[in-house]
């Protein structure tokens, strides 16, 4: 397995997807330093502290921003072997097509921990950044350590969420329809995200999960979890069923 | 005689299209099998179900003796292929291409690698990308992918498109090379015949999803037989000559052109003897009904291509 991650990750060699995501997930850093500035200027009474940053930063980075970049990386892992015609010169090898679509999921996992690490040390910096100029409250390292758990698990159960992207891409061949779908998710999720259902909507569902806002909604903890884990089982179990029985034309 | 490539009633069918009929092709050992057909016959649709890119609707395909479902990684292992044009990372060299290729195999010498880019001339382009390459460097890279792990079957698409006359010549005599001084059996496919008549031990001609003819190029050459033809003032006149005279019933005639595919008697005396009968004999032309023509017959006319 080992060595079908190396390869995957060989692959994304100079790819352009590597900056345009890192870019894509920096944003919420940025918008972060961009609310907190406006906050300074508009409204300085208010304090507010590195913690309140990260709390903010979650909804940006699981429902928002990052969700749409993992969606365009699960998709572009996984349709550009399609685009590209790679799969003709790949499949003949004496590999199995199951052990490949692993590797490609393990790949995107590790692709999405990256990410989300990037995200997370990114507002630190940009959090840095307003320190060193305006101060901000209980700024240090043990405080931005203490939320990166958090941020860990989101991105695992955001990577659970991606694998319906990943059937859609696969099925298409391309990357627009599992982008539209994400679009269409993230407008879902910014209508529930302070709204009970959210717990029963997988895309909520996560970030309610690592906000611990579950129980607030009344619906039990153990059917967001299921919920999620249905919806990547789903989604799992299609892409590997399409991909197995496929036929390359 | 041992087959490493073998058919039996193989179809596919999208949807109401039999796209391959019943095909049933035998390629022996060490044998360069040339797969002759229009575009469309069905040739990459036969090729993908030996590579499991595409599977049968019905029929069994073996190689090396074995159901190829049976023992995939012992099969395979043994097997180089390009189908069609060859697909590869945009973003990566030819060398990290192949690298992963090597990798996916197990395959622990990365010198393979650099010999094989050496073999097709790529050796030094090593830091450009892919997607960066002409057309002609795009197969030559699919060839070294192909050849890299020293297989025993070459399954090759139309590997020569796309490569100008001096790559074509140069590739030709590679795979004579490998199946001549390796035993390296290579199933080719093209739809241009020169080039598959220049190095097919065997050719298979398949048309509108069928293989309407298997056979060796040895038989096939004797087959394509050599005659004479007249061009004369009477055609049923001479013919009656050569009935009457000379006991020659192999000929045939259209208008005024006679031609005579008995060489038992000399075309001398047949021609003087026309004369003396009153013919006007206008041209003798001694001819050989070639490959192409004889292919263009076999498919129902208007040429391979």
């Amino acid at each position: 397995m080992l060595k079908l991650i190396s390869c995957e990750l060989l692959k994304l060699r100079r790819s352009n997807i590597i900056p345009i995501s890192i870019t894509g997930v920096l944003s919420t850093p940025l918008l972060m330093l961009l609310e907190a500035l406006q906050t300074h200027f508009d409204k300085p009474e208010l304090i507010f502290t590195l913690s309140d940053v990260y709390n903010d930063s979650v909804l940006y980075t699981m429902l928002l921003t990052n969700m749409m970049v993992y969606v365009a990386i699960a998709s572009f892992l996984f349709s550009r072997e399609y685009t590209e015609n790679t799969l003709k010169t790949i499949l003949p090898i004496p590999i199995s097509r199951t052990k490949l679509l692993l590797g490609k999921f393990c790949a995107l996992l590790l692709w999405i921990v990256m990410l989300t690490i990037v995200t997370w040390a990114g507002i630190f910096i940009v959090c840095g950044i307003y320190h060193t100029v305006f101060t901000l409250e209980g700024y240090s390292l043990l405080v931005a350590i203490e939320w990166f758990p958090k941020f860990l698990l989101g991105g695992i159960l955001m990577f659970l969420t991606t694998s319906p992207f990943v059937f859609v891409a696969g099925k298409t061949k391309g990357f627009v329809a599992p982008m539209i779908g994400s679009a269409v998710i993230v407008m879902g999720s910014a209508a529930l995200a302070n709204q009970e259902w959210g717990a029963i909507y997988p895309w909520t569902a996560t970030f309610f999960l690592v906000q611990g806002k579950i129980e607030s909604t009344g619906y039990p903890t153990a059917l967001s979890v299921g919920i999620i884990l249905l919806l990547s089982a789903v989604g799992f179990f299609m892409t590997y069923h399409h991909f197995k029985k496929e036929d390359l034309k | 005689m041992e087959f490493i490539i073998e058919t039996n009633n193989l179809t596919k069918r999208y949807g109401t299209a039999t796209v391959v009929d019943k095909v049933n092709l035998h390629v022996p050992k060490g044998k360069i099998y040339g797969l002759l057909g229009r575009n469309g016959a069905g040739k990459t649709t036969v090729m993908k179900m030996m590579l499991k890119l595409t599977f049968p609707t019905d029929g069994t395909v073996r190689l090396f003796g074995k159901d190829y479902k049976d023992n995939e990684t012992a099969i395979y292992s043994k097997i180089g292929s390009i189908i069609e044009t060859p697909g590869f990372y945009g973003n990566l060299t030819g060398y990290e291409n192949l690298q992963i290729l090597a990798k996916l195999r197990g395959q622990l010498c990365i010198n393979a690698v650099l010999s094989a880019l050496e073999i097709v001339g790529l050796h030094k382009e090593k830091r450009k990308v892919f997607a960066d390459y002409s057309l002609g460097m795009k197969q030559r890279l699919g060839i070294a992918a192909a050849i890299m792990h020293d297989p025993k079957l070459l399954i090759l698409d139309e590997p020569i498109n796309g490569l100008d006359p001096v790559g074509i010549s140069e590739i030709r005599s590679f795979l004579s090379k490998l199946s001549h001084d390796n035993g390296t059996t290579i199933f080719i496919s093209s739809h241009v015949l020169s080039e598959i008549e220049q190095i097919a031990d065997i050719i298979g001609v398949m048309h509108e999803g069928h293989l309407i003819e298997e056979v060796d190029i040895a038989v096939l050459h004797k087959r394509n037989r050599k005659y004479t033809q007249f061009d004369l003032s009477d055609g049923q006149a001479a013919a009656k000559i050569l009935e009457s005279h000379y006991h020659i019933t192999d000929f045939t005639v259209q208008g005024n052109t006679l031609k005579v595919y008995d060489f038992s008697h000399s075309i001398g005396d047949i021609n003087r003897d026309f004369a003396l009968n009153g013919l006007l004999v206008t041209k003798i032309n001694a001819s050989e009904e070639n490959l192409e023509q004889y292919f263009s017959k076999l498919i129902g006319g208007g040429g391979i291509a």
